[in-house]
């Protein structure tokens, strides 16, 4: 075993550190732009206004879940994969209560009705410590059957068009209003990881949860917020969702777990907890959502983009273990 | 004194290890150490807590590599790679963390990775009587049939002792073997060590129970501070004599001690107890005071710590600060309360190294530097600038990872954490272990400006001269239970007296 | 938590939950004979086995996995590709041949598995996430997303007919399975060794188990299993399809864990397993006897394995627990960094 000062192996470790962290800042914005020369050139299409809108509407409904996903893995919940349930009660709820509520009235019970799924995880997870992903499996499995049974297994029509108008129509000419939505979101969930005492301590909980407990953090409640907030946020795309097409099934929110998942790690942010933030998951989200553009472009039929997503997810991972293994970090 | 009339010199050495140095960053954990082992002898390796007893285990089981010195097993020169490696040179390592499976029976986990088997299926009659014939040998009292996860953990060390010995070793190092039995227990332990020994093994014991030891062991090795200062036969040495050599040295550190004035009893702890772990323990700390916590590893001062911190439950027992009767369940309501603990395992339990120095200093007080949840940055950034210069952090850039900075300048991290929730009580569990001179010094200087500000202050430290140096009084902690409370003045001799159980109530 | 800790440490709850399969079980029978006419008729509990013997295929091979303490979230697309390759290549190899072939669709996905979380160290939530998404995405291609016909209906019927008593094809295959699986498990030398590996994977290796190689053949088994699974079926239905499988590794799971396998590894049984089957076998027969709609039968399944777990959390003290974060940080710290200022 060789011996070397103190001084020289934190020297070592930090040179390590840097290049890794560099790394994995510039890789995603990077390849983003790779992608969108790319599709430029591929496709006269790509660079359009509506093209571009097009891509962005996309995002939006993912979106409002990515950040809810970004929480998940910072604060070491693993993942979430009742979303597909969650925004799913969201949607029917909003389009079912509708005519007897209001527009406005329902769309805030499918909210709650999922923060409440959500709520429930959290206390599985964070204070019975019970496996994440069994847990938002099971749950998810109880509230899509409850969705399907309060629709009796039909598709919901919604009955209020003009909020369909507002929510697709754009301000100031150019961004539509759902997209707005989206931003306002991603900007608070931002503020709230970044700038909250909640977001500090979702950090500690995520890397050293140990430590985060022996400094009064509390920890259970801490992680149980995480999936409180995804389970609410998967309510609002669904609710969104729903608005925004005037029709809700039960298998609305299918997939997009696995686009949030597939966003946040492309983004960089880890599974093991502690790192990463909410404009990194927008950026792995961005990526993917013009990798999709660009094939849908290319006439790819819309399955084998999920081989493409597969191996996008596997390759973020491992990259990600192979660049801690090197950058010397535990 | 040794239950055989000869110590067993005569035998043929079968290890020798020469001259064996091992350094860490900023530690030098081996001094050129050189031990003999004998065939057919109980061998003990005794120290204070970093004499660097594991350190040395740890070379021969082919964890480590010596930077110098080397091996040699029955007169020829071994290279120890690999724990495989170890293992196949005979040398048997029982840990105090068991290796078993809880699901398979005794015979399976004896006989793992080389089970009797005819084409692929396990052989289980002669799994068994494989297994009986160990057990037999080692006259143990356990029933092969019985599933792993049923058994006490004095019959699970047996089963494991049981399983090192199935590959006929020449060497077993038992480390730690008695810490979790009951007096009883023990006696079969003995039984079964002298049985290992009588079938001519090398027995290895690492134990801080020196009555044990001198009943036990054929000879002795005394480890201090990385060096081997004596071995000798077991016959006519006492516990004194040990003692005197674990812990005799020259005074090189220095530890500044303030004059203060001490006031009145600001925490009191009475009748705490958890089962298994330590009970009655009672004490009080006062304004201004240091309080020295003493005793081996494992005698339960981390223990009693984390649960008058609120970590760890108790079960049953009190705590007042102030004169007033608190219930701690949570380090938030400990904090609440004005306790701070500054924790033993920095990496675990101290420090989140990927955030920031700012955010670590700040982690335990967050609420208070926010409106509604909502940090008040700057607020948040002067605090932690102000924390980390007082507490001479170099370099005081908040910014920074907290990973950046050596161990001393985390361990000032970790000071300047707690020092902000302006604690009434602030424990200290080894504050500076793995800590440079330089850094020891400004850490004792701050404890100093604590104490002078009319906190109380409770050390625990396994580093004698620190606690003799630092502490007004001295709590003596053996085995779960006070077994002293020594005056300042007191003697090394006598701090190491109470820990190992020698002084009478 | 802690009241609830309290009655989990008292010991008849300890022995409750240990025979739980069996009083579940039983509870599920008698509450199934009692409440649907015709439930004990040989007709329908063989129709009841053969339509849990595709989970049980399945579940066989998840039990070997789940008792390493792994997770496979892939075999329900696994399930899909075997049976569209089965019915697609009847054609031109014959059906004999393509079931065959259908079969190492298996051994391929499971290496895929493998490679991801044993040599590249992915945790296996996340690496049988990913390749579930690319197989189900193959699937999807292959078809043009539409359900396809095999060439030969009648060659695929011998599945689902009696063949012993009530018994099909089928589940006599799964039969056979879970036999060989019991034998396995409890009589030789590698599946005693796998609960070591399950248990704790670093000291199995120490004590000379090669747990790598566990850990990669049991992905493979599993996949295998699955594509089994999904080559009968297809056979039988005739039909190879991109959606079939969606929901069949939750079910699966269910049946495992109420089986008394547990999450975390080091333990499970083929037994158990049997057991947890043949709950859910009785119970979905029940519901749709009582008419039940699927989406409540999903409820009542989801309720059921998530008190379980809940049930399991409170009674098991320790938690190494593999499927975890820290399990996994424990497996990529290779490094000997010496313990900080080293204790003795």
């Amino acid at each position: 075993m060789t011996q070397t000062t103190s001084s020289q192996a934190e020297s070592r470790v930090m040179v390590q550190n840097r290049f890794s962290n560099v790394l994995q800042w510039i890789a995603v914005p990077a390849g983003t732009v790779v992608l969108i020369v790319a599709g430029s050139l591929l496709s006269p299409k790509f660079l359009t206004m509506s093209n571009a809108t097009n891509v962005l509407i996309n995002m939006s409904i993912s979106g409002i879940i990515v950040v809810g996903m970004t929480f998940v893995f910072i604060t070491r919940g693993m993942a979430d994969l009742s979303v597909p349930a969650t925004a799913a009660i969201g949607g029917i709820l909003a389009l079912g209560l509708g005519p007897a509520l209001g527009t406005l009235p329902a769309a805030l019970v499918g909210i709650l009705a999922a923060t409440a799924a959500g709520c429930v995880n959290g206390l599985l997870i964070g204070y019975a410590r019970v496996n994440p992903v069994i847990t938002t499996l099971a749950v998810g499995t109880i509230v899509l059957g409850t969705a399907q049974a309060f629709v009796g297994g039909v598709i919901v029509y919604g009955q209020d068009p003009q909020i369909k108008e507002f929510l697709t129509s754009r301000l100031f000419g150019v961004v539509p209003v759902i997209v707005l939505v989206f931003a306002a979101f991603a900007v608070a969930g931002h503020l709230l990881l970044s700038r909250t005492v909640l977001g500090r301590w979702s950090y500690a909980v995520g890397s050293n949860p140990d430590a985060a407990q022996a400094s009064a953090v509390p920890v259970r409640r801490t992680k149980a917020a995480a999936f409180a907030l995804t389970g609410g946020l998967a309510g609002l795309s669904g609710v969104l969702l729903g608005l925004t097409l005037q029709t809700a099934r039960p298998a609305i929110g299918t997939g997009y777990e696995f686009n949030a998942i597939t966003a946040v790690v492309v983004g960089g942010v880890s599974l093991l907890g502690g790192s990463g933030s909410v404009p990194r998951a927008m950026a792995g989200l961005l990526f993917v959502q013009v990798l999709t553009n660009i094939m849908v472009l290319q006439g790819v039929p819309t399955e084998p983009q999920g081989l493409a997503k597969g191996l996008l997810i596997a390759g973020a991972v491992a990259l990600d273990v192979w660049l801690r293994n090197r950058g010397g970090a535990k | 004194m040794s239950d055989t009339e000869s110590s067993r010199v005569g035998n043929p050495v079968v290890l020798r290890m020469d001259g064996i140095s091992k350094s860490f960053p900023g530690i030098r954990a081996l001094i050129t150490v050189d031990l003999e082992v004998r065939a057919g002898q109980v061998h003990a390796i005794v120290g204070e807590n970093g004499a660097g007893k594991s350190t040395l285990m740890r070379i021969l089981n082919g964890v480590y590599q010596p930077d110098e010195g080397k091996i040699e097993l029955d007169g020829v020169v071994v290279r120890l790679t690999s724990p495989i490696e170890a293992k196949k040179h005979g040398i048997a390592m029982v840990y105090q963390e068991l290796n078993l499976v809880p699901d398979l029976t005794v015979a399976e986990n004896i006989c793992l990775g080389a089970t009797p088997a005819i084409g692929g299926f396990v052989r289980r009659g002669e799994q068994r009587a494989e297994a009986e014939r160990v057990l037999s040998q080692l006259d143990a009292g356990v029933n092969p049939d019985d599933v792993v996860g049923t058994l006490s953990v004095s019959q699970q060390q047996i089963v494991e002792i049981a399983k090192a010995y199935r590959s006929q070793p020449r060497i077993v190092v038992l480390d730690e073997p008695t810490s979790s039995l009951s007096e009883h227990e023990v006696q079969a332990m003995f039984r079964l060590v002298r049985r290992l020994r009588d079938k001519g093994a090398a027995v290895i014991y690492i134990s801080h129970r020196l009555r044990e030891v001198l009943k036990i062991a054929d000879q002795v090795t005394v480890l201090r501070d990385g060096r081997m200062i004596e071995s000798r036969p077991i016959a006519g040495i006492t516990t004194a004599d040990m003692i005197r050599l674990m812990v005799g040295r020259e005074l090189t550190d220095i530890f500044p001690k303030r004059e203060v004035e001490i006031g009145d009893p600001v925490l009191k702890v009475s009748g705490l107890s958890r089962a298994g772990a330590f009970h009655d323990v009672e004490f009080e700390v006062r304004s201004g005071e240091i309080l020295g916590m003493a005793g081996l590893v494992g005698a339960g001062r981390t223990e009693v710590a984390r649960a008058i911190f609120g970590l760890d439950r108790s079960d049953s027992g009190t705590v007042t600060l102030d004169g007033q009767e608190r219930t701690i369940q949570s380090p938030a309501e400990a904090v609440r309360t004005g306790i701070a603990y500054v924790p033993e395992d920095r990496k675990r339990d101290g420090l989140v190294q990927q955030m920031s120095i700012r955010d670590n200093i700040t982690l335990a007080i967050l609420p208070s530097l926010a409106s509604a949840g909502w940090i008040r940055a700057g607020e948040q950034q002067r605090l932690a600038v102000e924390k980390a210069t007082a507490m001479t952090v170099n370099p005081p850039v908040v910014d920074r990872n907290v990973d950046t900075l050596s161990g001393g300048n985390q361990q000032k991290v970790v000071l300047a954490k707690w020092l902000a929730t302006k604690p009434r009580v602030l424990i200290l569990d080894e504050p500076t272990r793995g800590v440079d001179v330089g850094a020891k010094s400004d850490i004792h200087h701050i404890i100093g400006d604590f104490v002078a500000q009319g906190t109380a202050v409770i050390l625990i430290s396994s580093e004698l001269p620190e606690v003799i140096a630092v502490s007004d009084r001295i709590l003596v902690l053996h085995e779960g239970a006070i077994s002293a409370v020594l005056p300042r003045g007191s003697s090394e001799q006598d701090v190491m007296r109470a820990a190992t159980g020698e002084v009478e109530q | 938590m802690n009241a609830l800790r309290k009655i989990g440490d008292s010991s008849w709850f300890v022995e409750l939950v240990r025979v739980r399969v069996l009083v579940i079980l039983l509870a599920t029978v008698v509450v199934a004979s009692v409440t649907v006419q015709g439930f004990m008729d040989p007709g329908t509990i063989g129709l009841s086995l053969d339509r849990m013997s595709t989970i049980g295929l399945i579940a066989v091979g998840l039990t070997v996995l789940l008792i390493a303490g792994q997770l496979d979230l892939s075999g329900g697309a696994v399930l899909a590709l075997a049976g569209i390759v089965t019915i697609s290549l009847q054609a031109s190899l014959g059906p004999g041949v393509a079931a065959a072939v259908g079969v190492l669709v298996g051994v391929v996905t499971g290496s895929l598995n493998g490679l991801l979380v044993v040599v590249l160290k992915i945790n296996s939530l996340v690496a049988t996430l990913a390749s579930m998404l690319m197989v189900r995405a193959i699937c999807h291609w292959a078809t043009d997303s539409h359900p396809i016909s095999g060439k030969d209906p009648f060659f695929g019927l011998f599945v689902s007919t009696a063949l012993i008593g009530p018994l099909t094809f089928r589940t006599v295959l799964f039969g056979i399975a879970i036999l060989l699986l019991w034998v396995w498990l409890s009589r030789t030398v590698s599946g005693r060794n796998l609960y070591a590996v399950g248990s704790n994977a670093v000291s199995a290796t120490a004590s000379g188990v090669r747990s790598n190689l566990y850990l990669f053949g049991g992905f493979v088994f599993a996949s295998v299993m699955a594509a089994v699974a999904g080559t009968v079926q297809s056979l039988a239905v005739n039909t190879g399809s991109p959606a079939f499988g969606q929901t069949i590794v939750m079910t699966t799971i269910a049946a495992v864990v109420i089986g008394g396998t547990r999450l975390e590894g080091g333990r499970g049984s083929a037994l158990g397993t049997l057991g947890g089957l043949l709950t859910i076998a009785f119970l979905v027969t029940a519901m749709e006897y009582q008419n039940v709609p699927a989406y409540v039968q999903d409820i009542v399944t989801g309720a059921i394995l998530l008190l379980l777990i809940i049930l399991d959390s409170a009674v098991s003290g320790k938690n190494h627990n593999l499927l975890t974060i820290a399990a996994l940080k424990r497996r990529l710290g290779r490094n000997q960094t010496p313990p900080e200022g080293i204790t003795q």
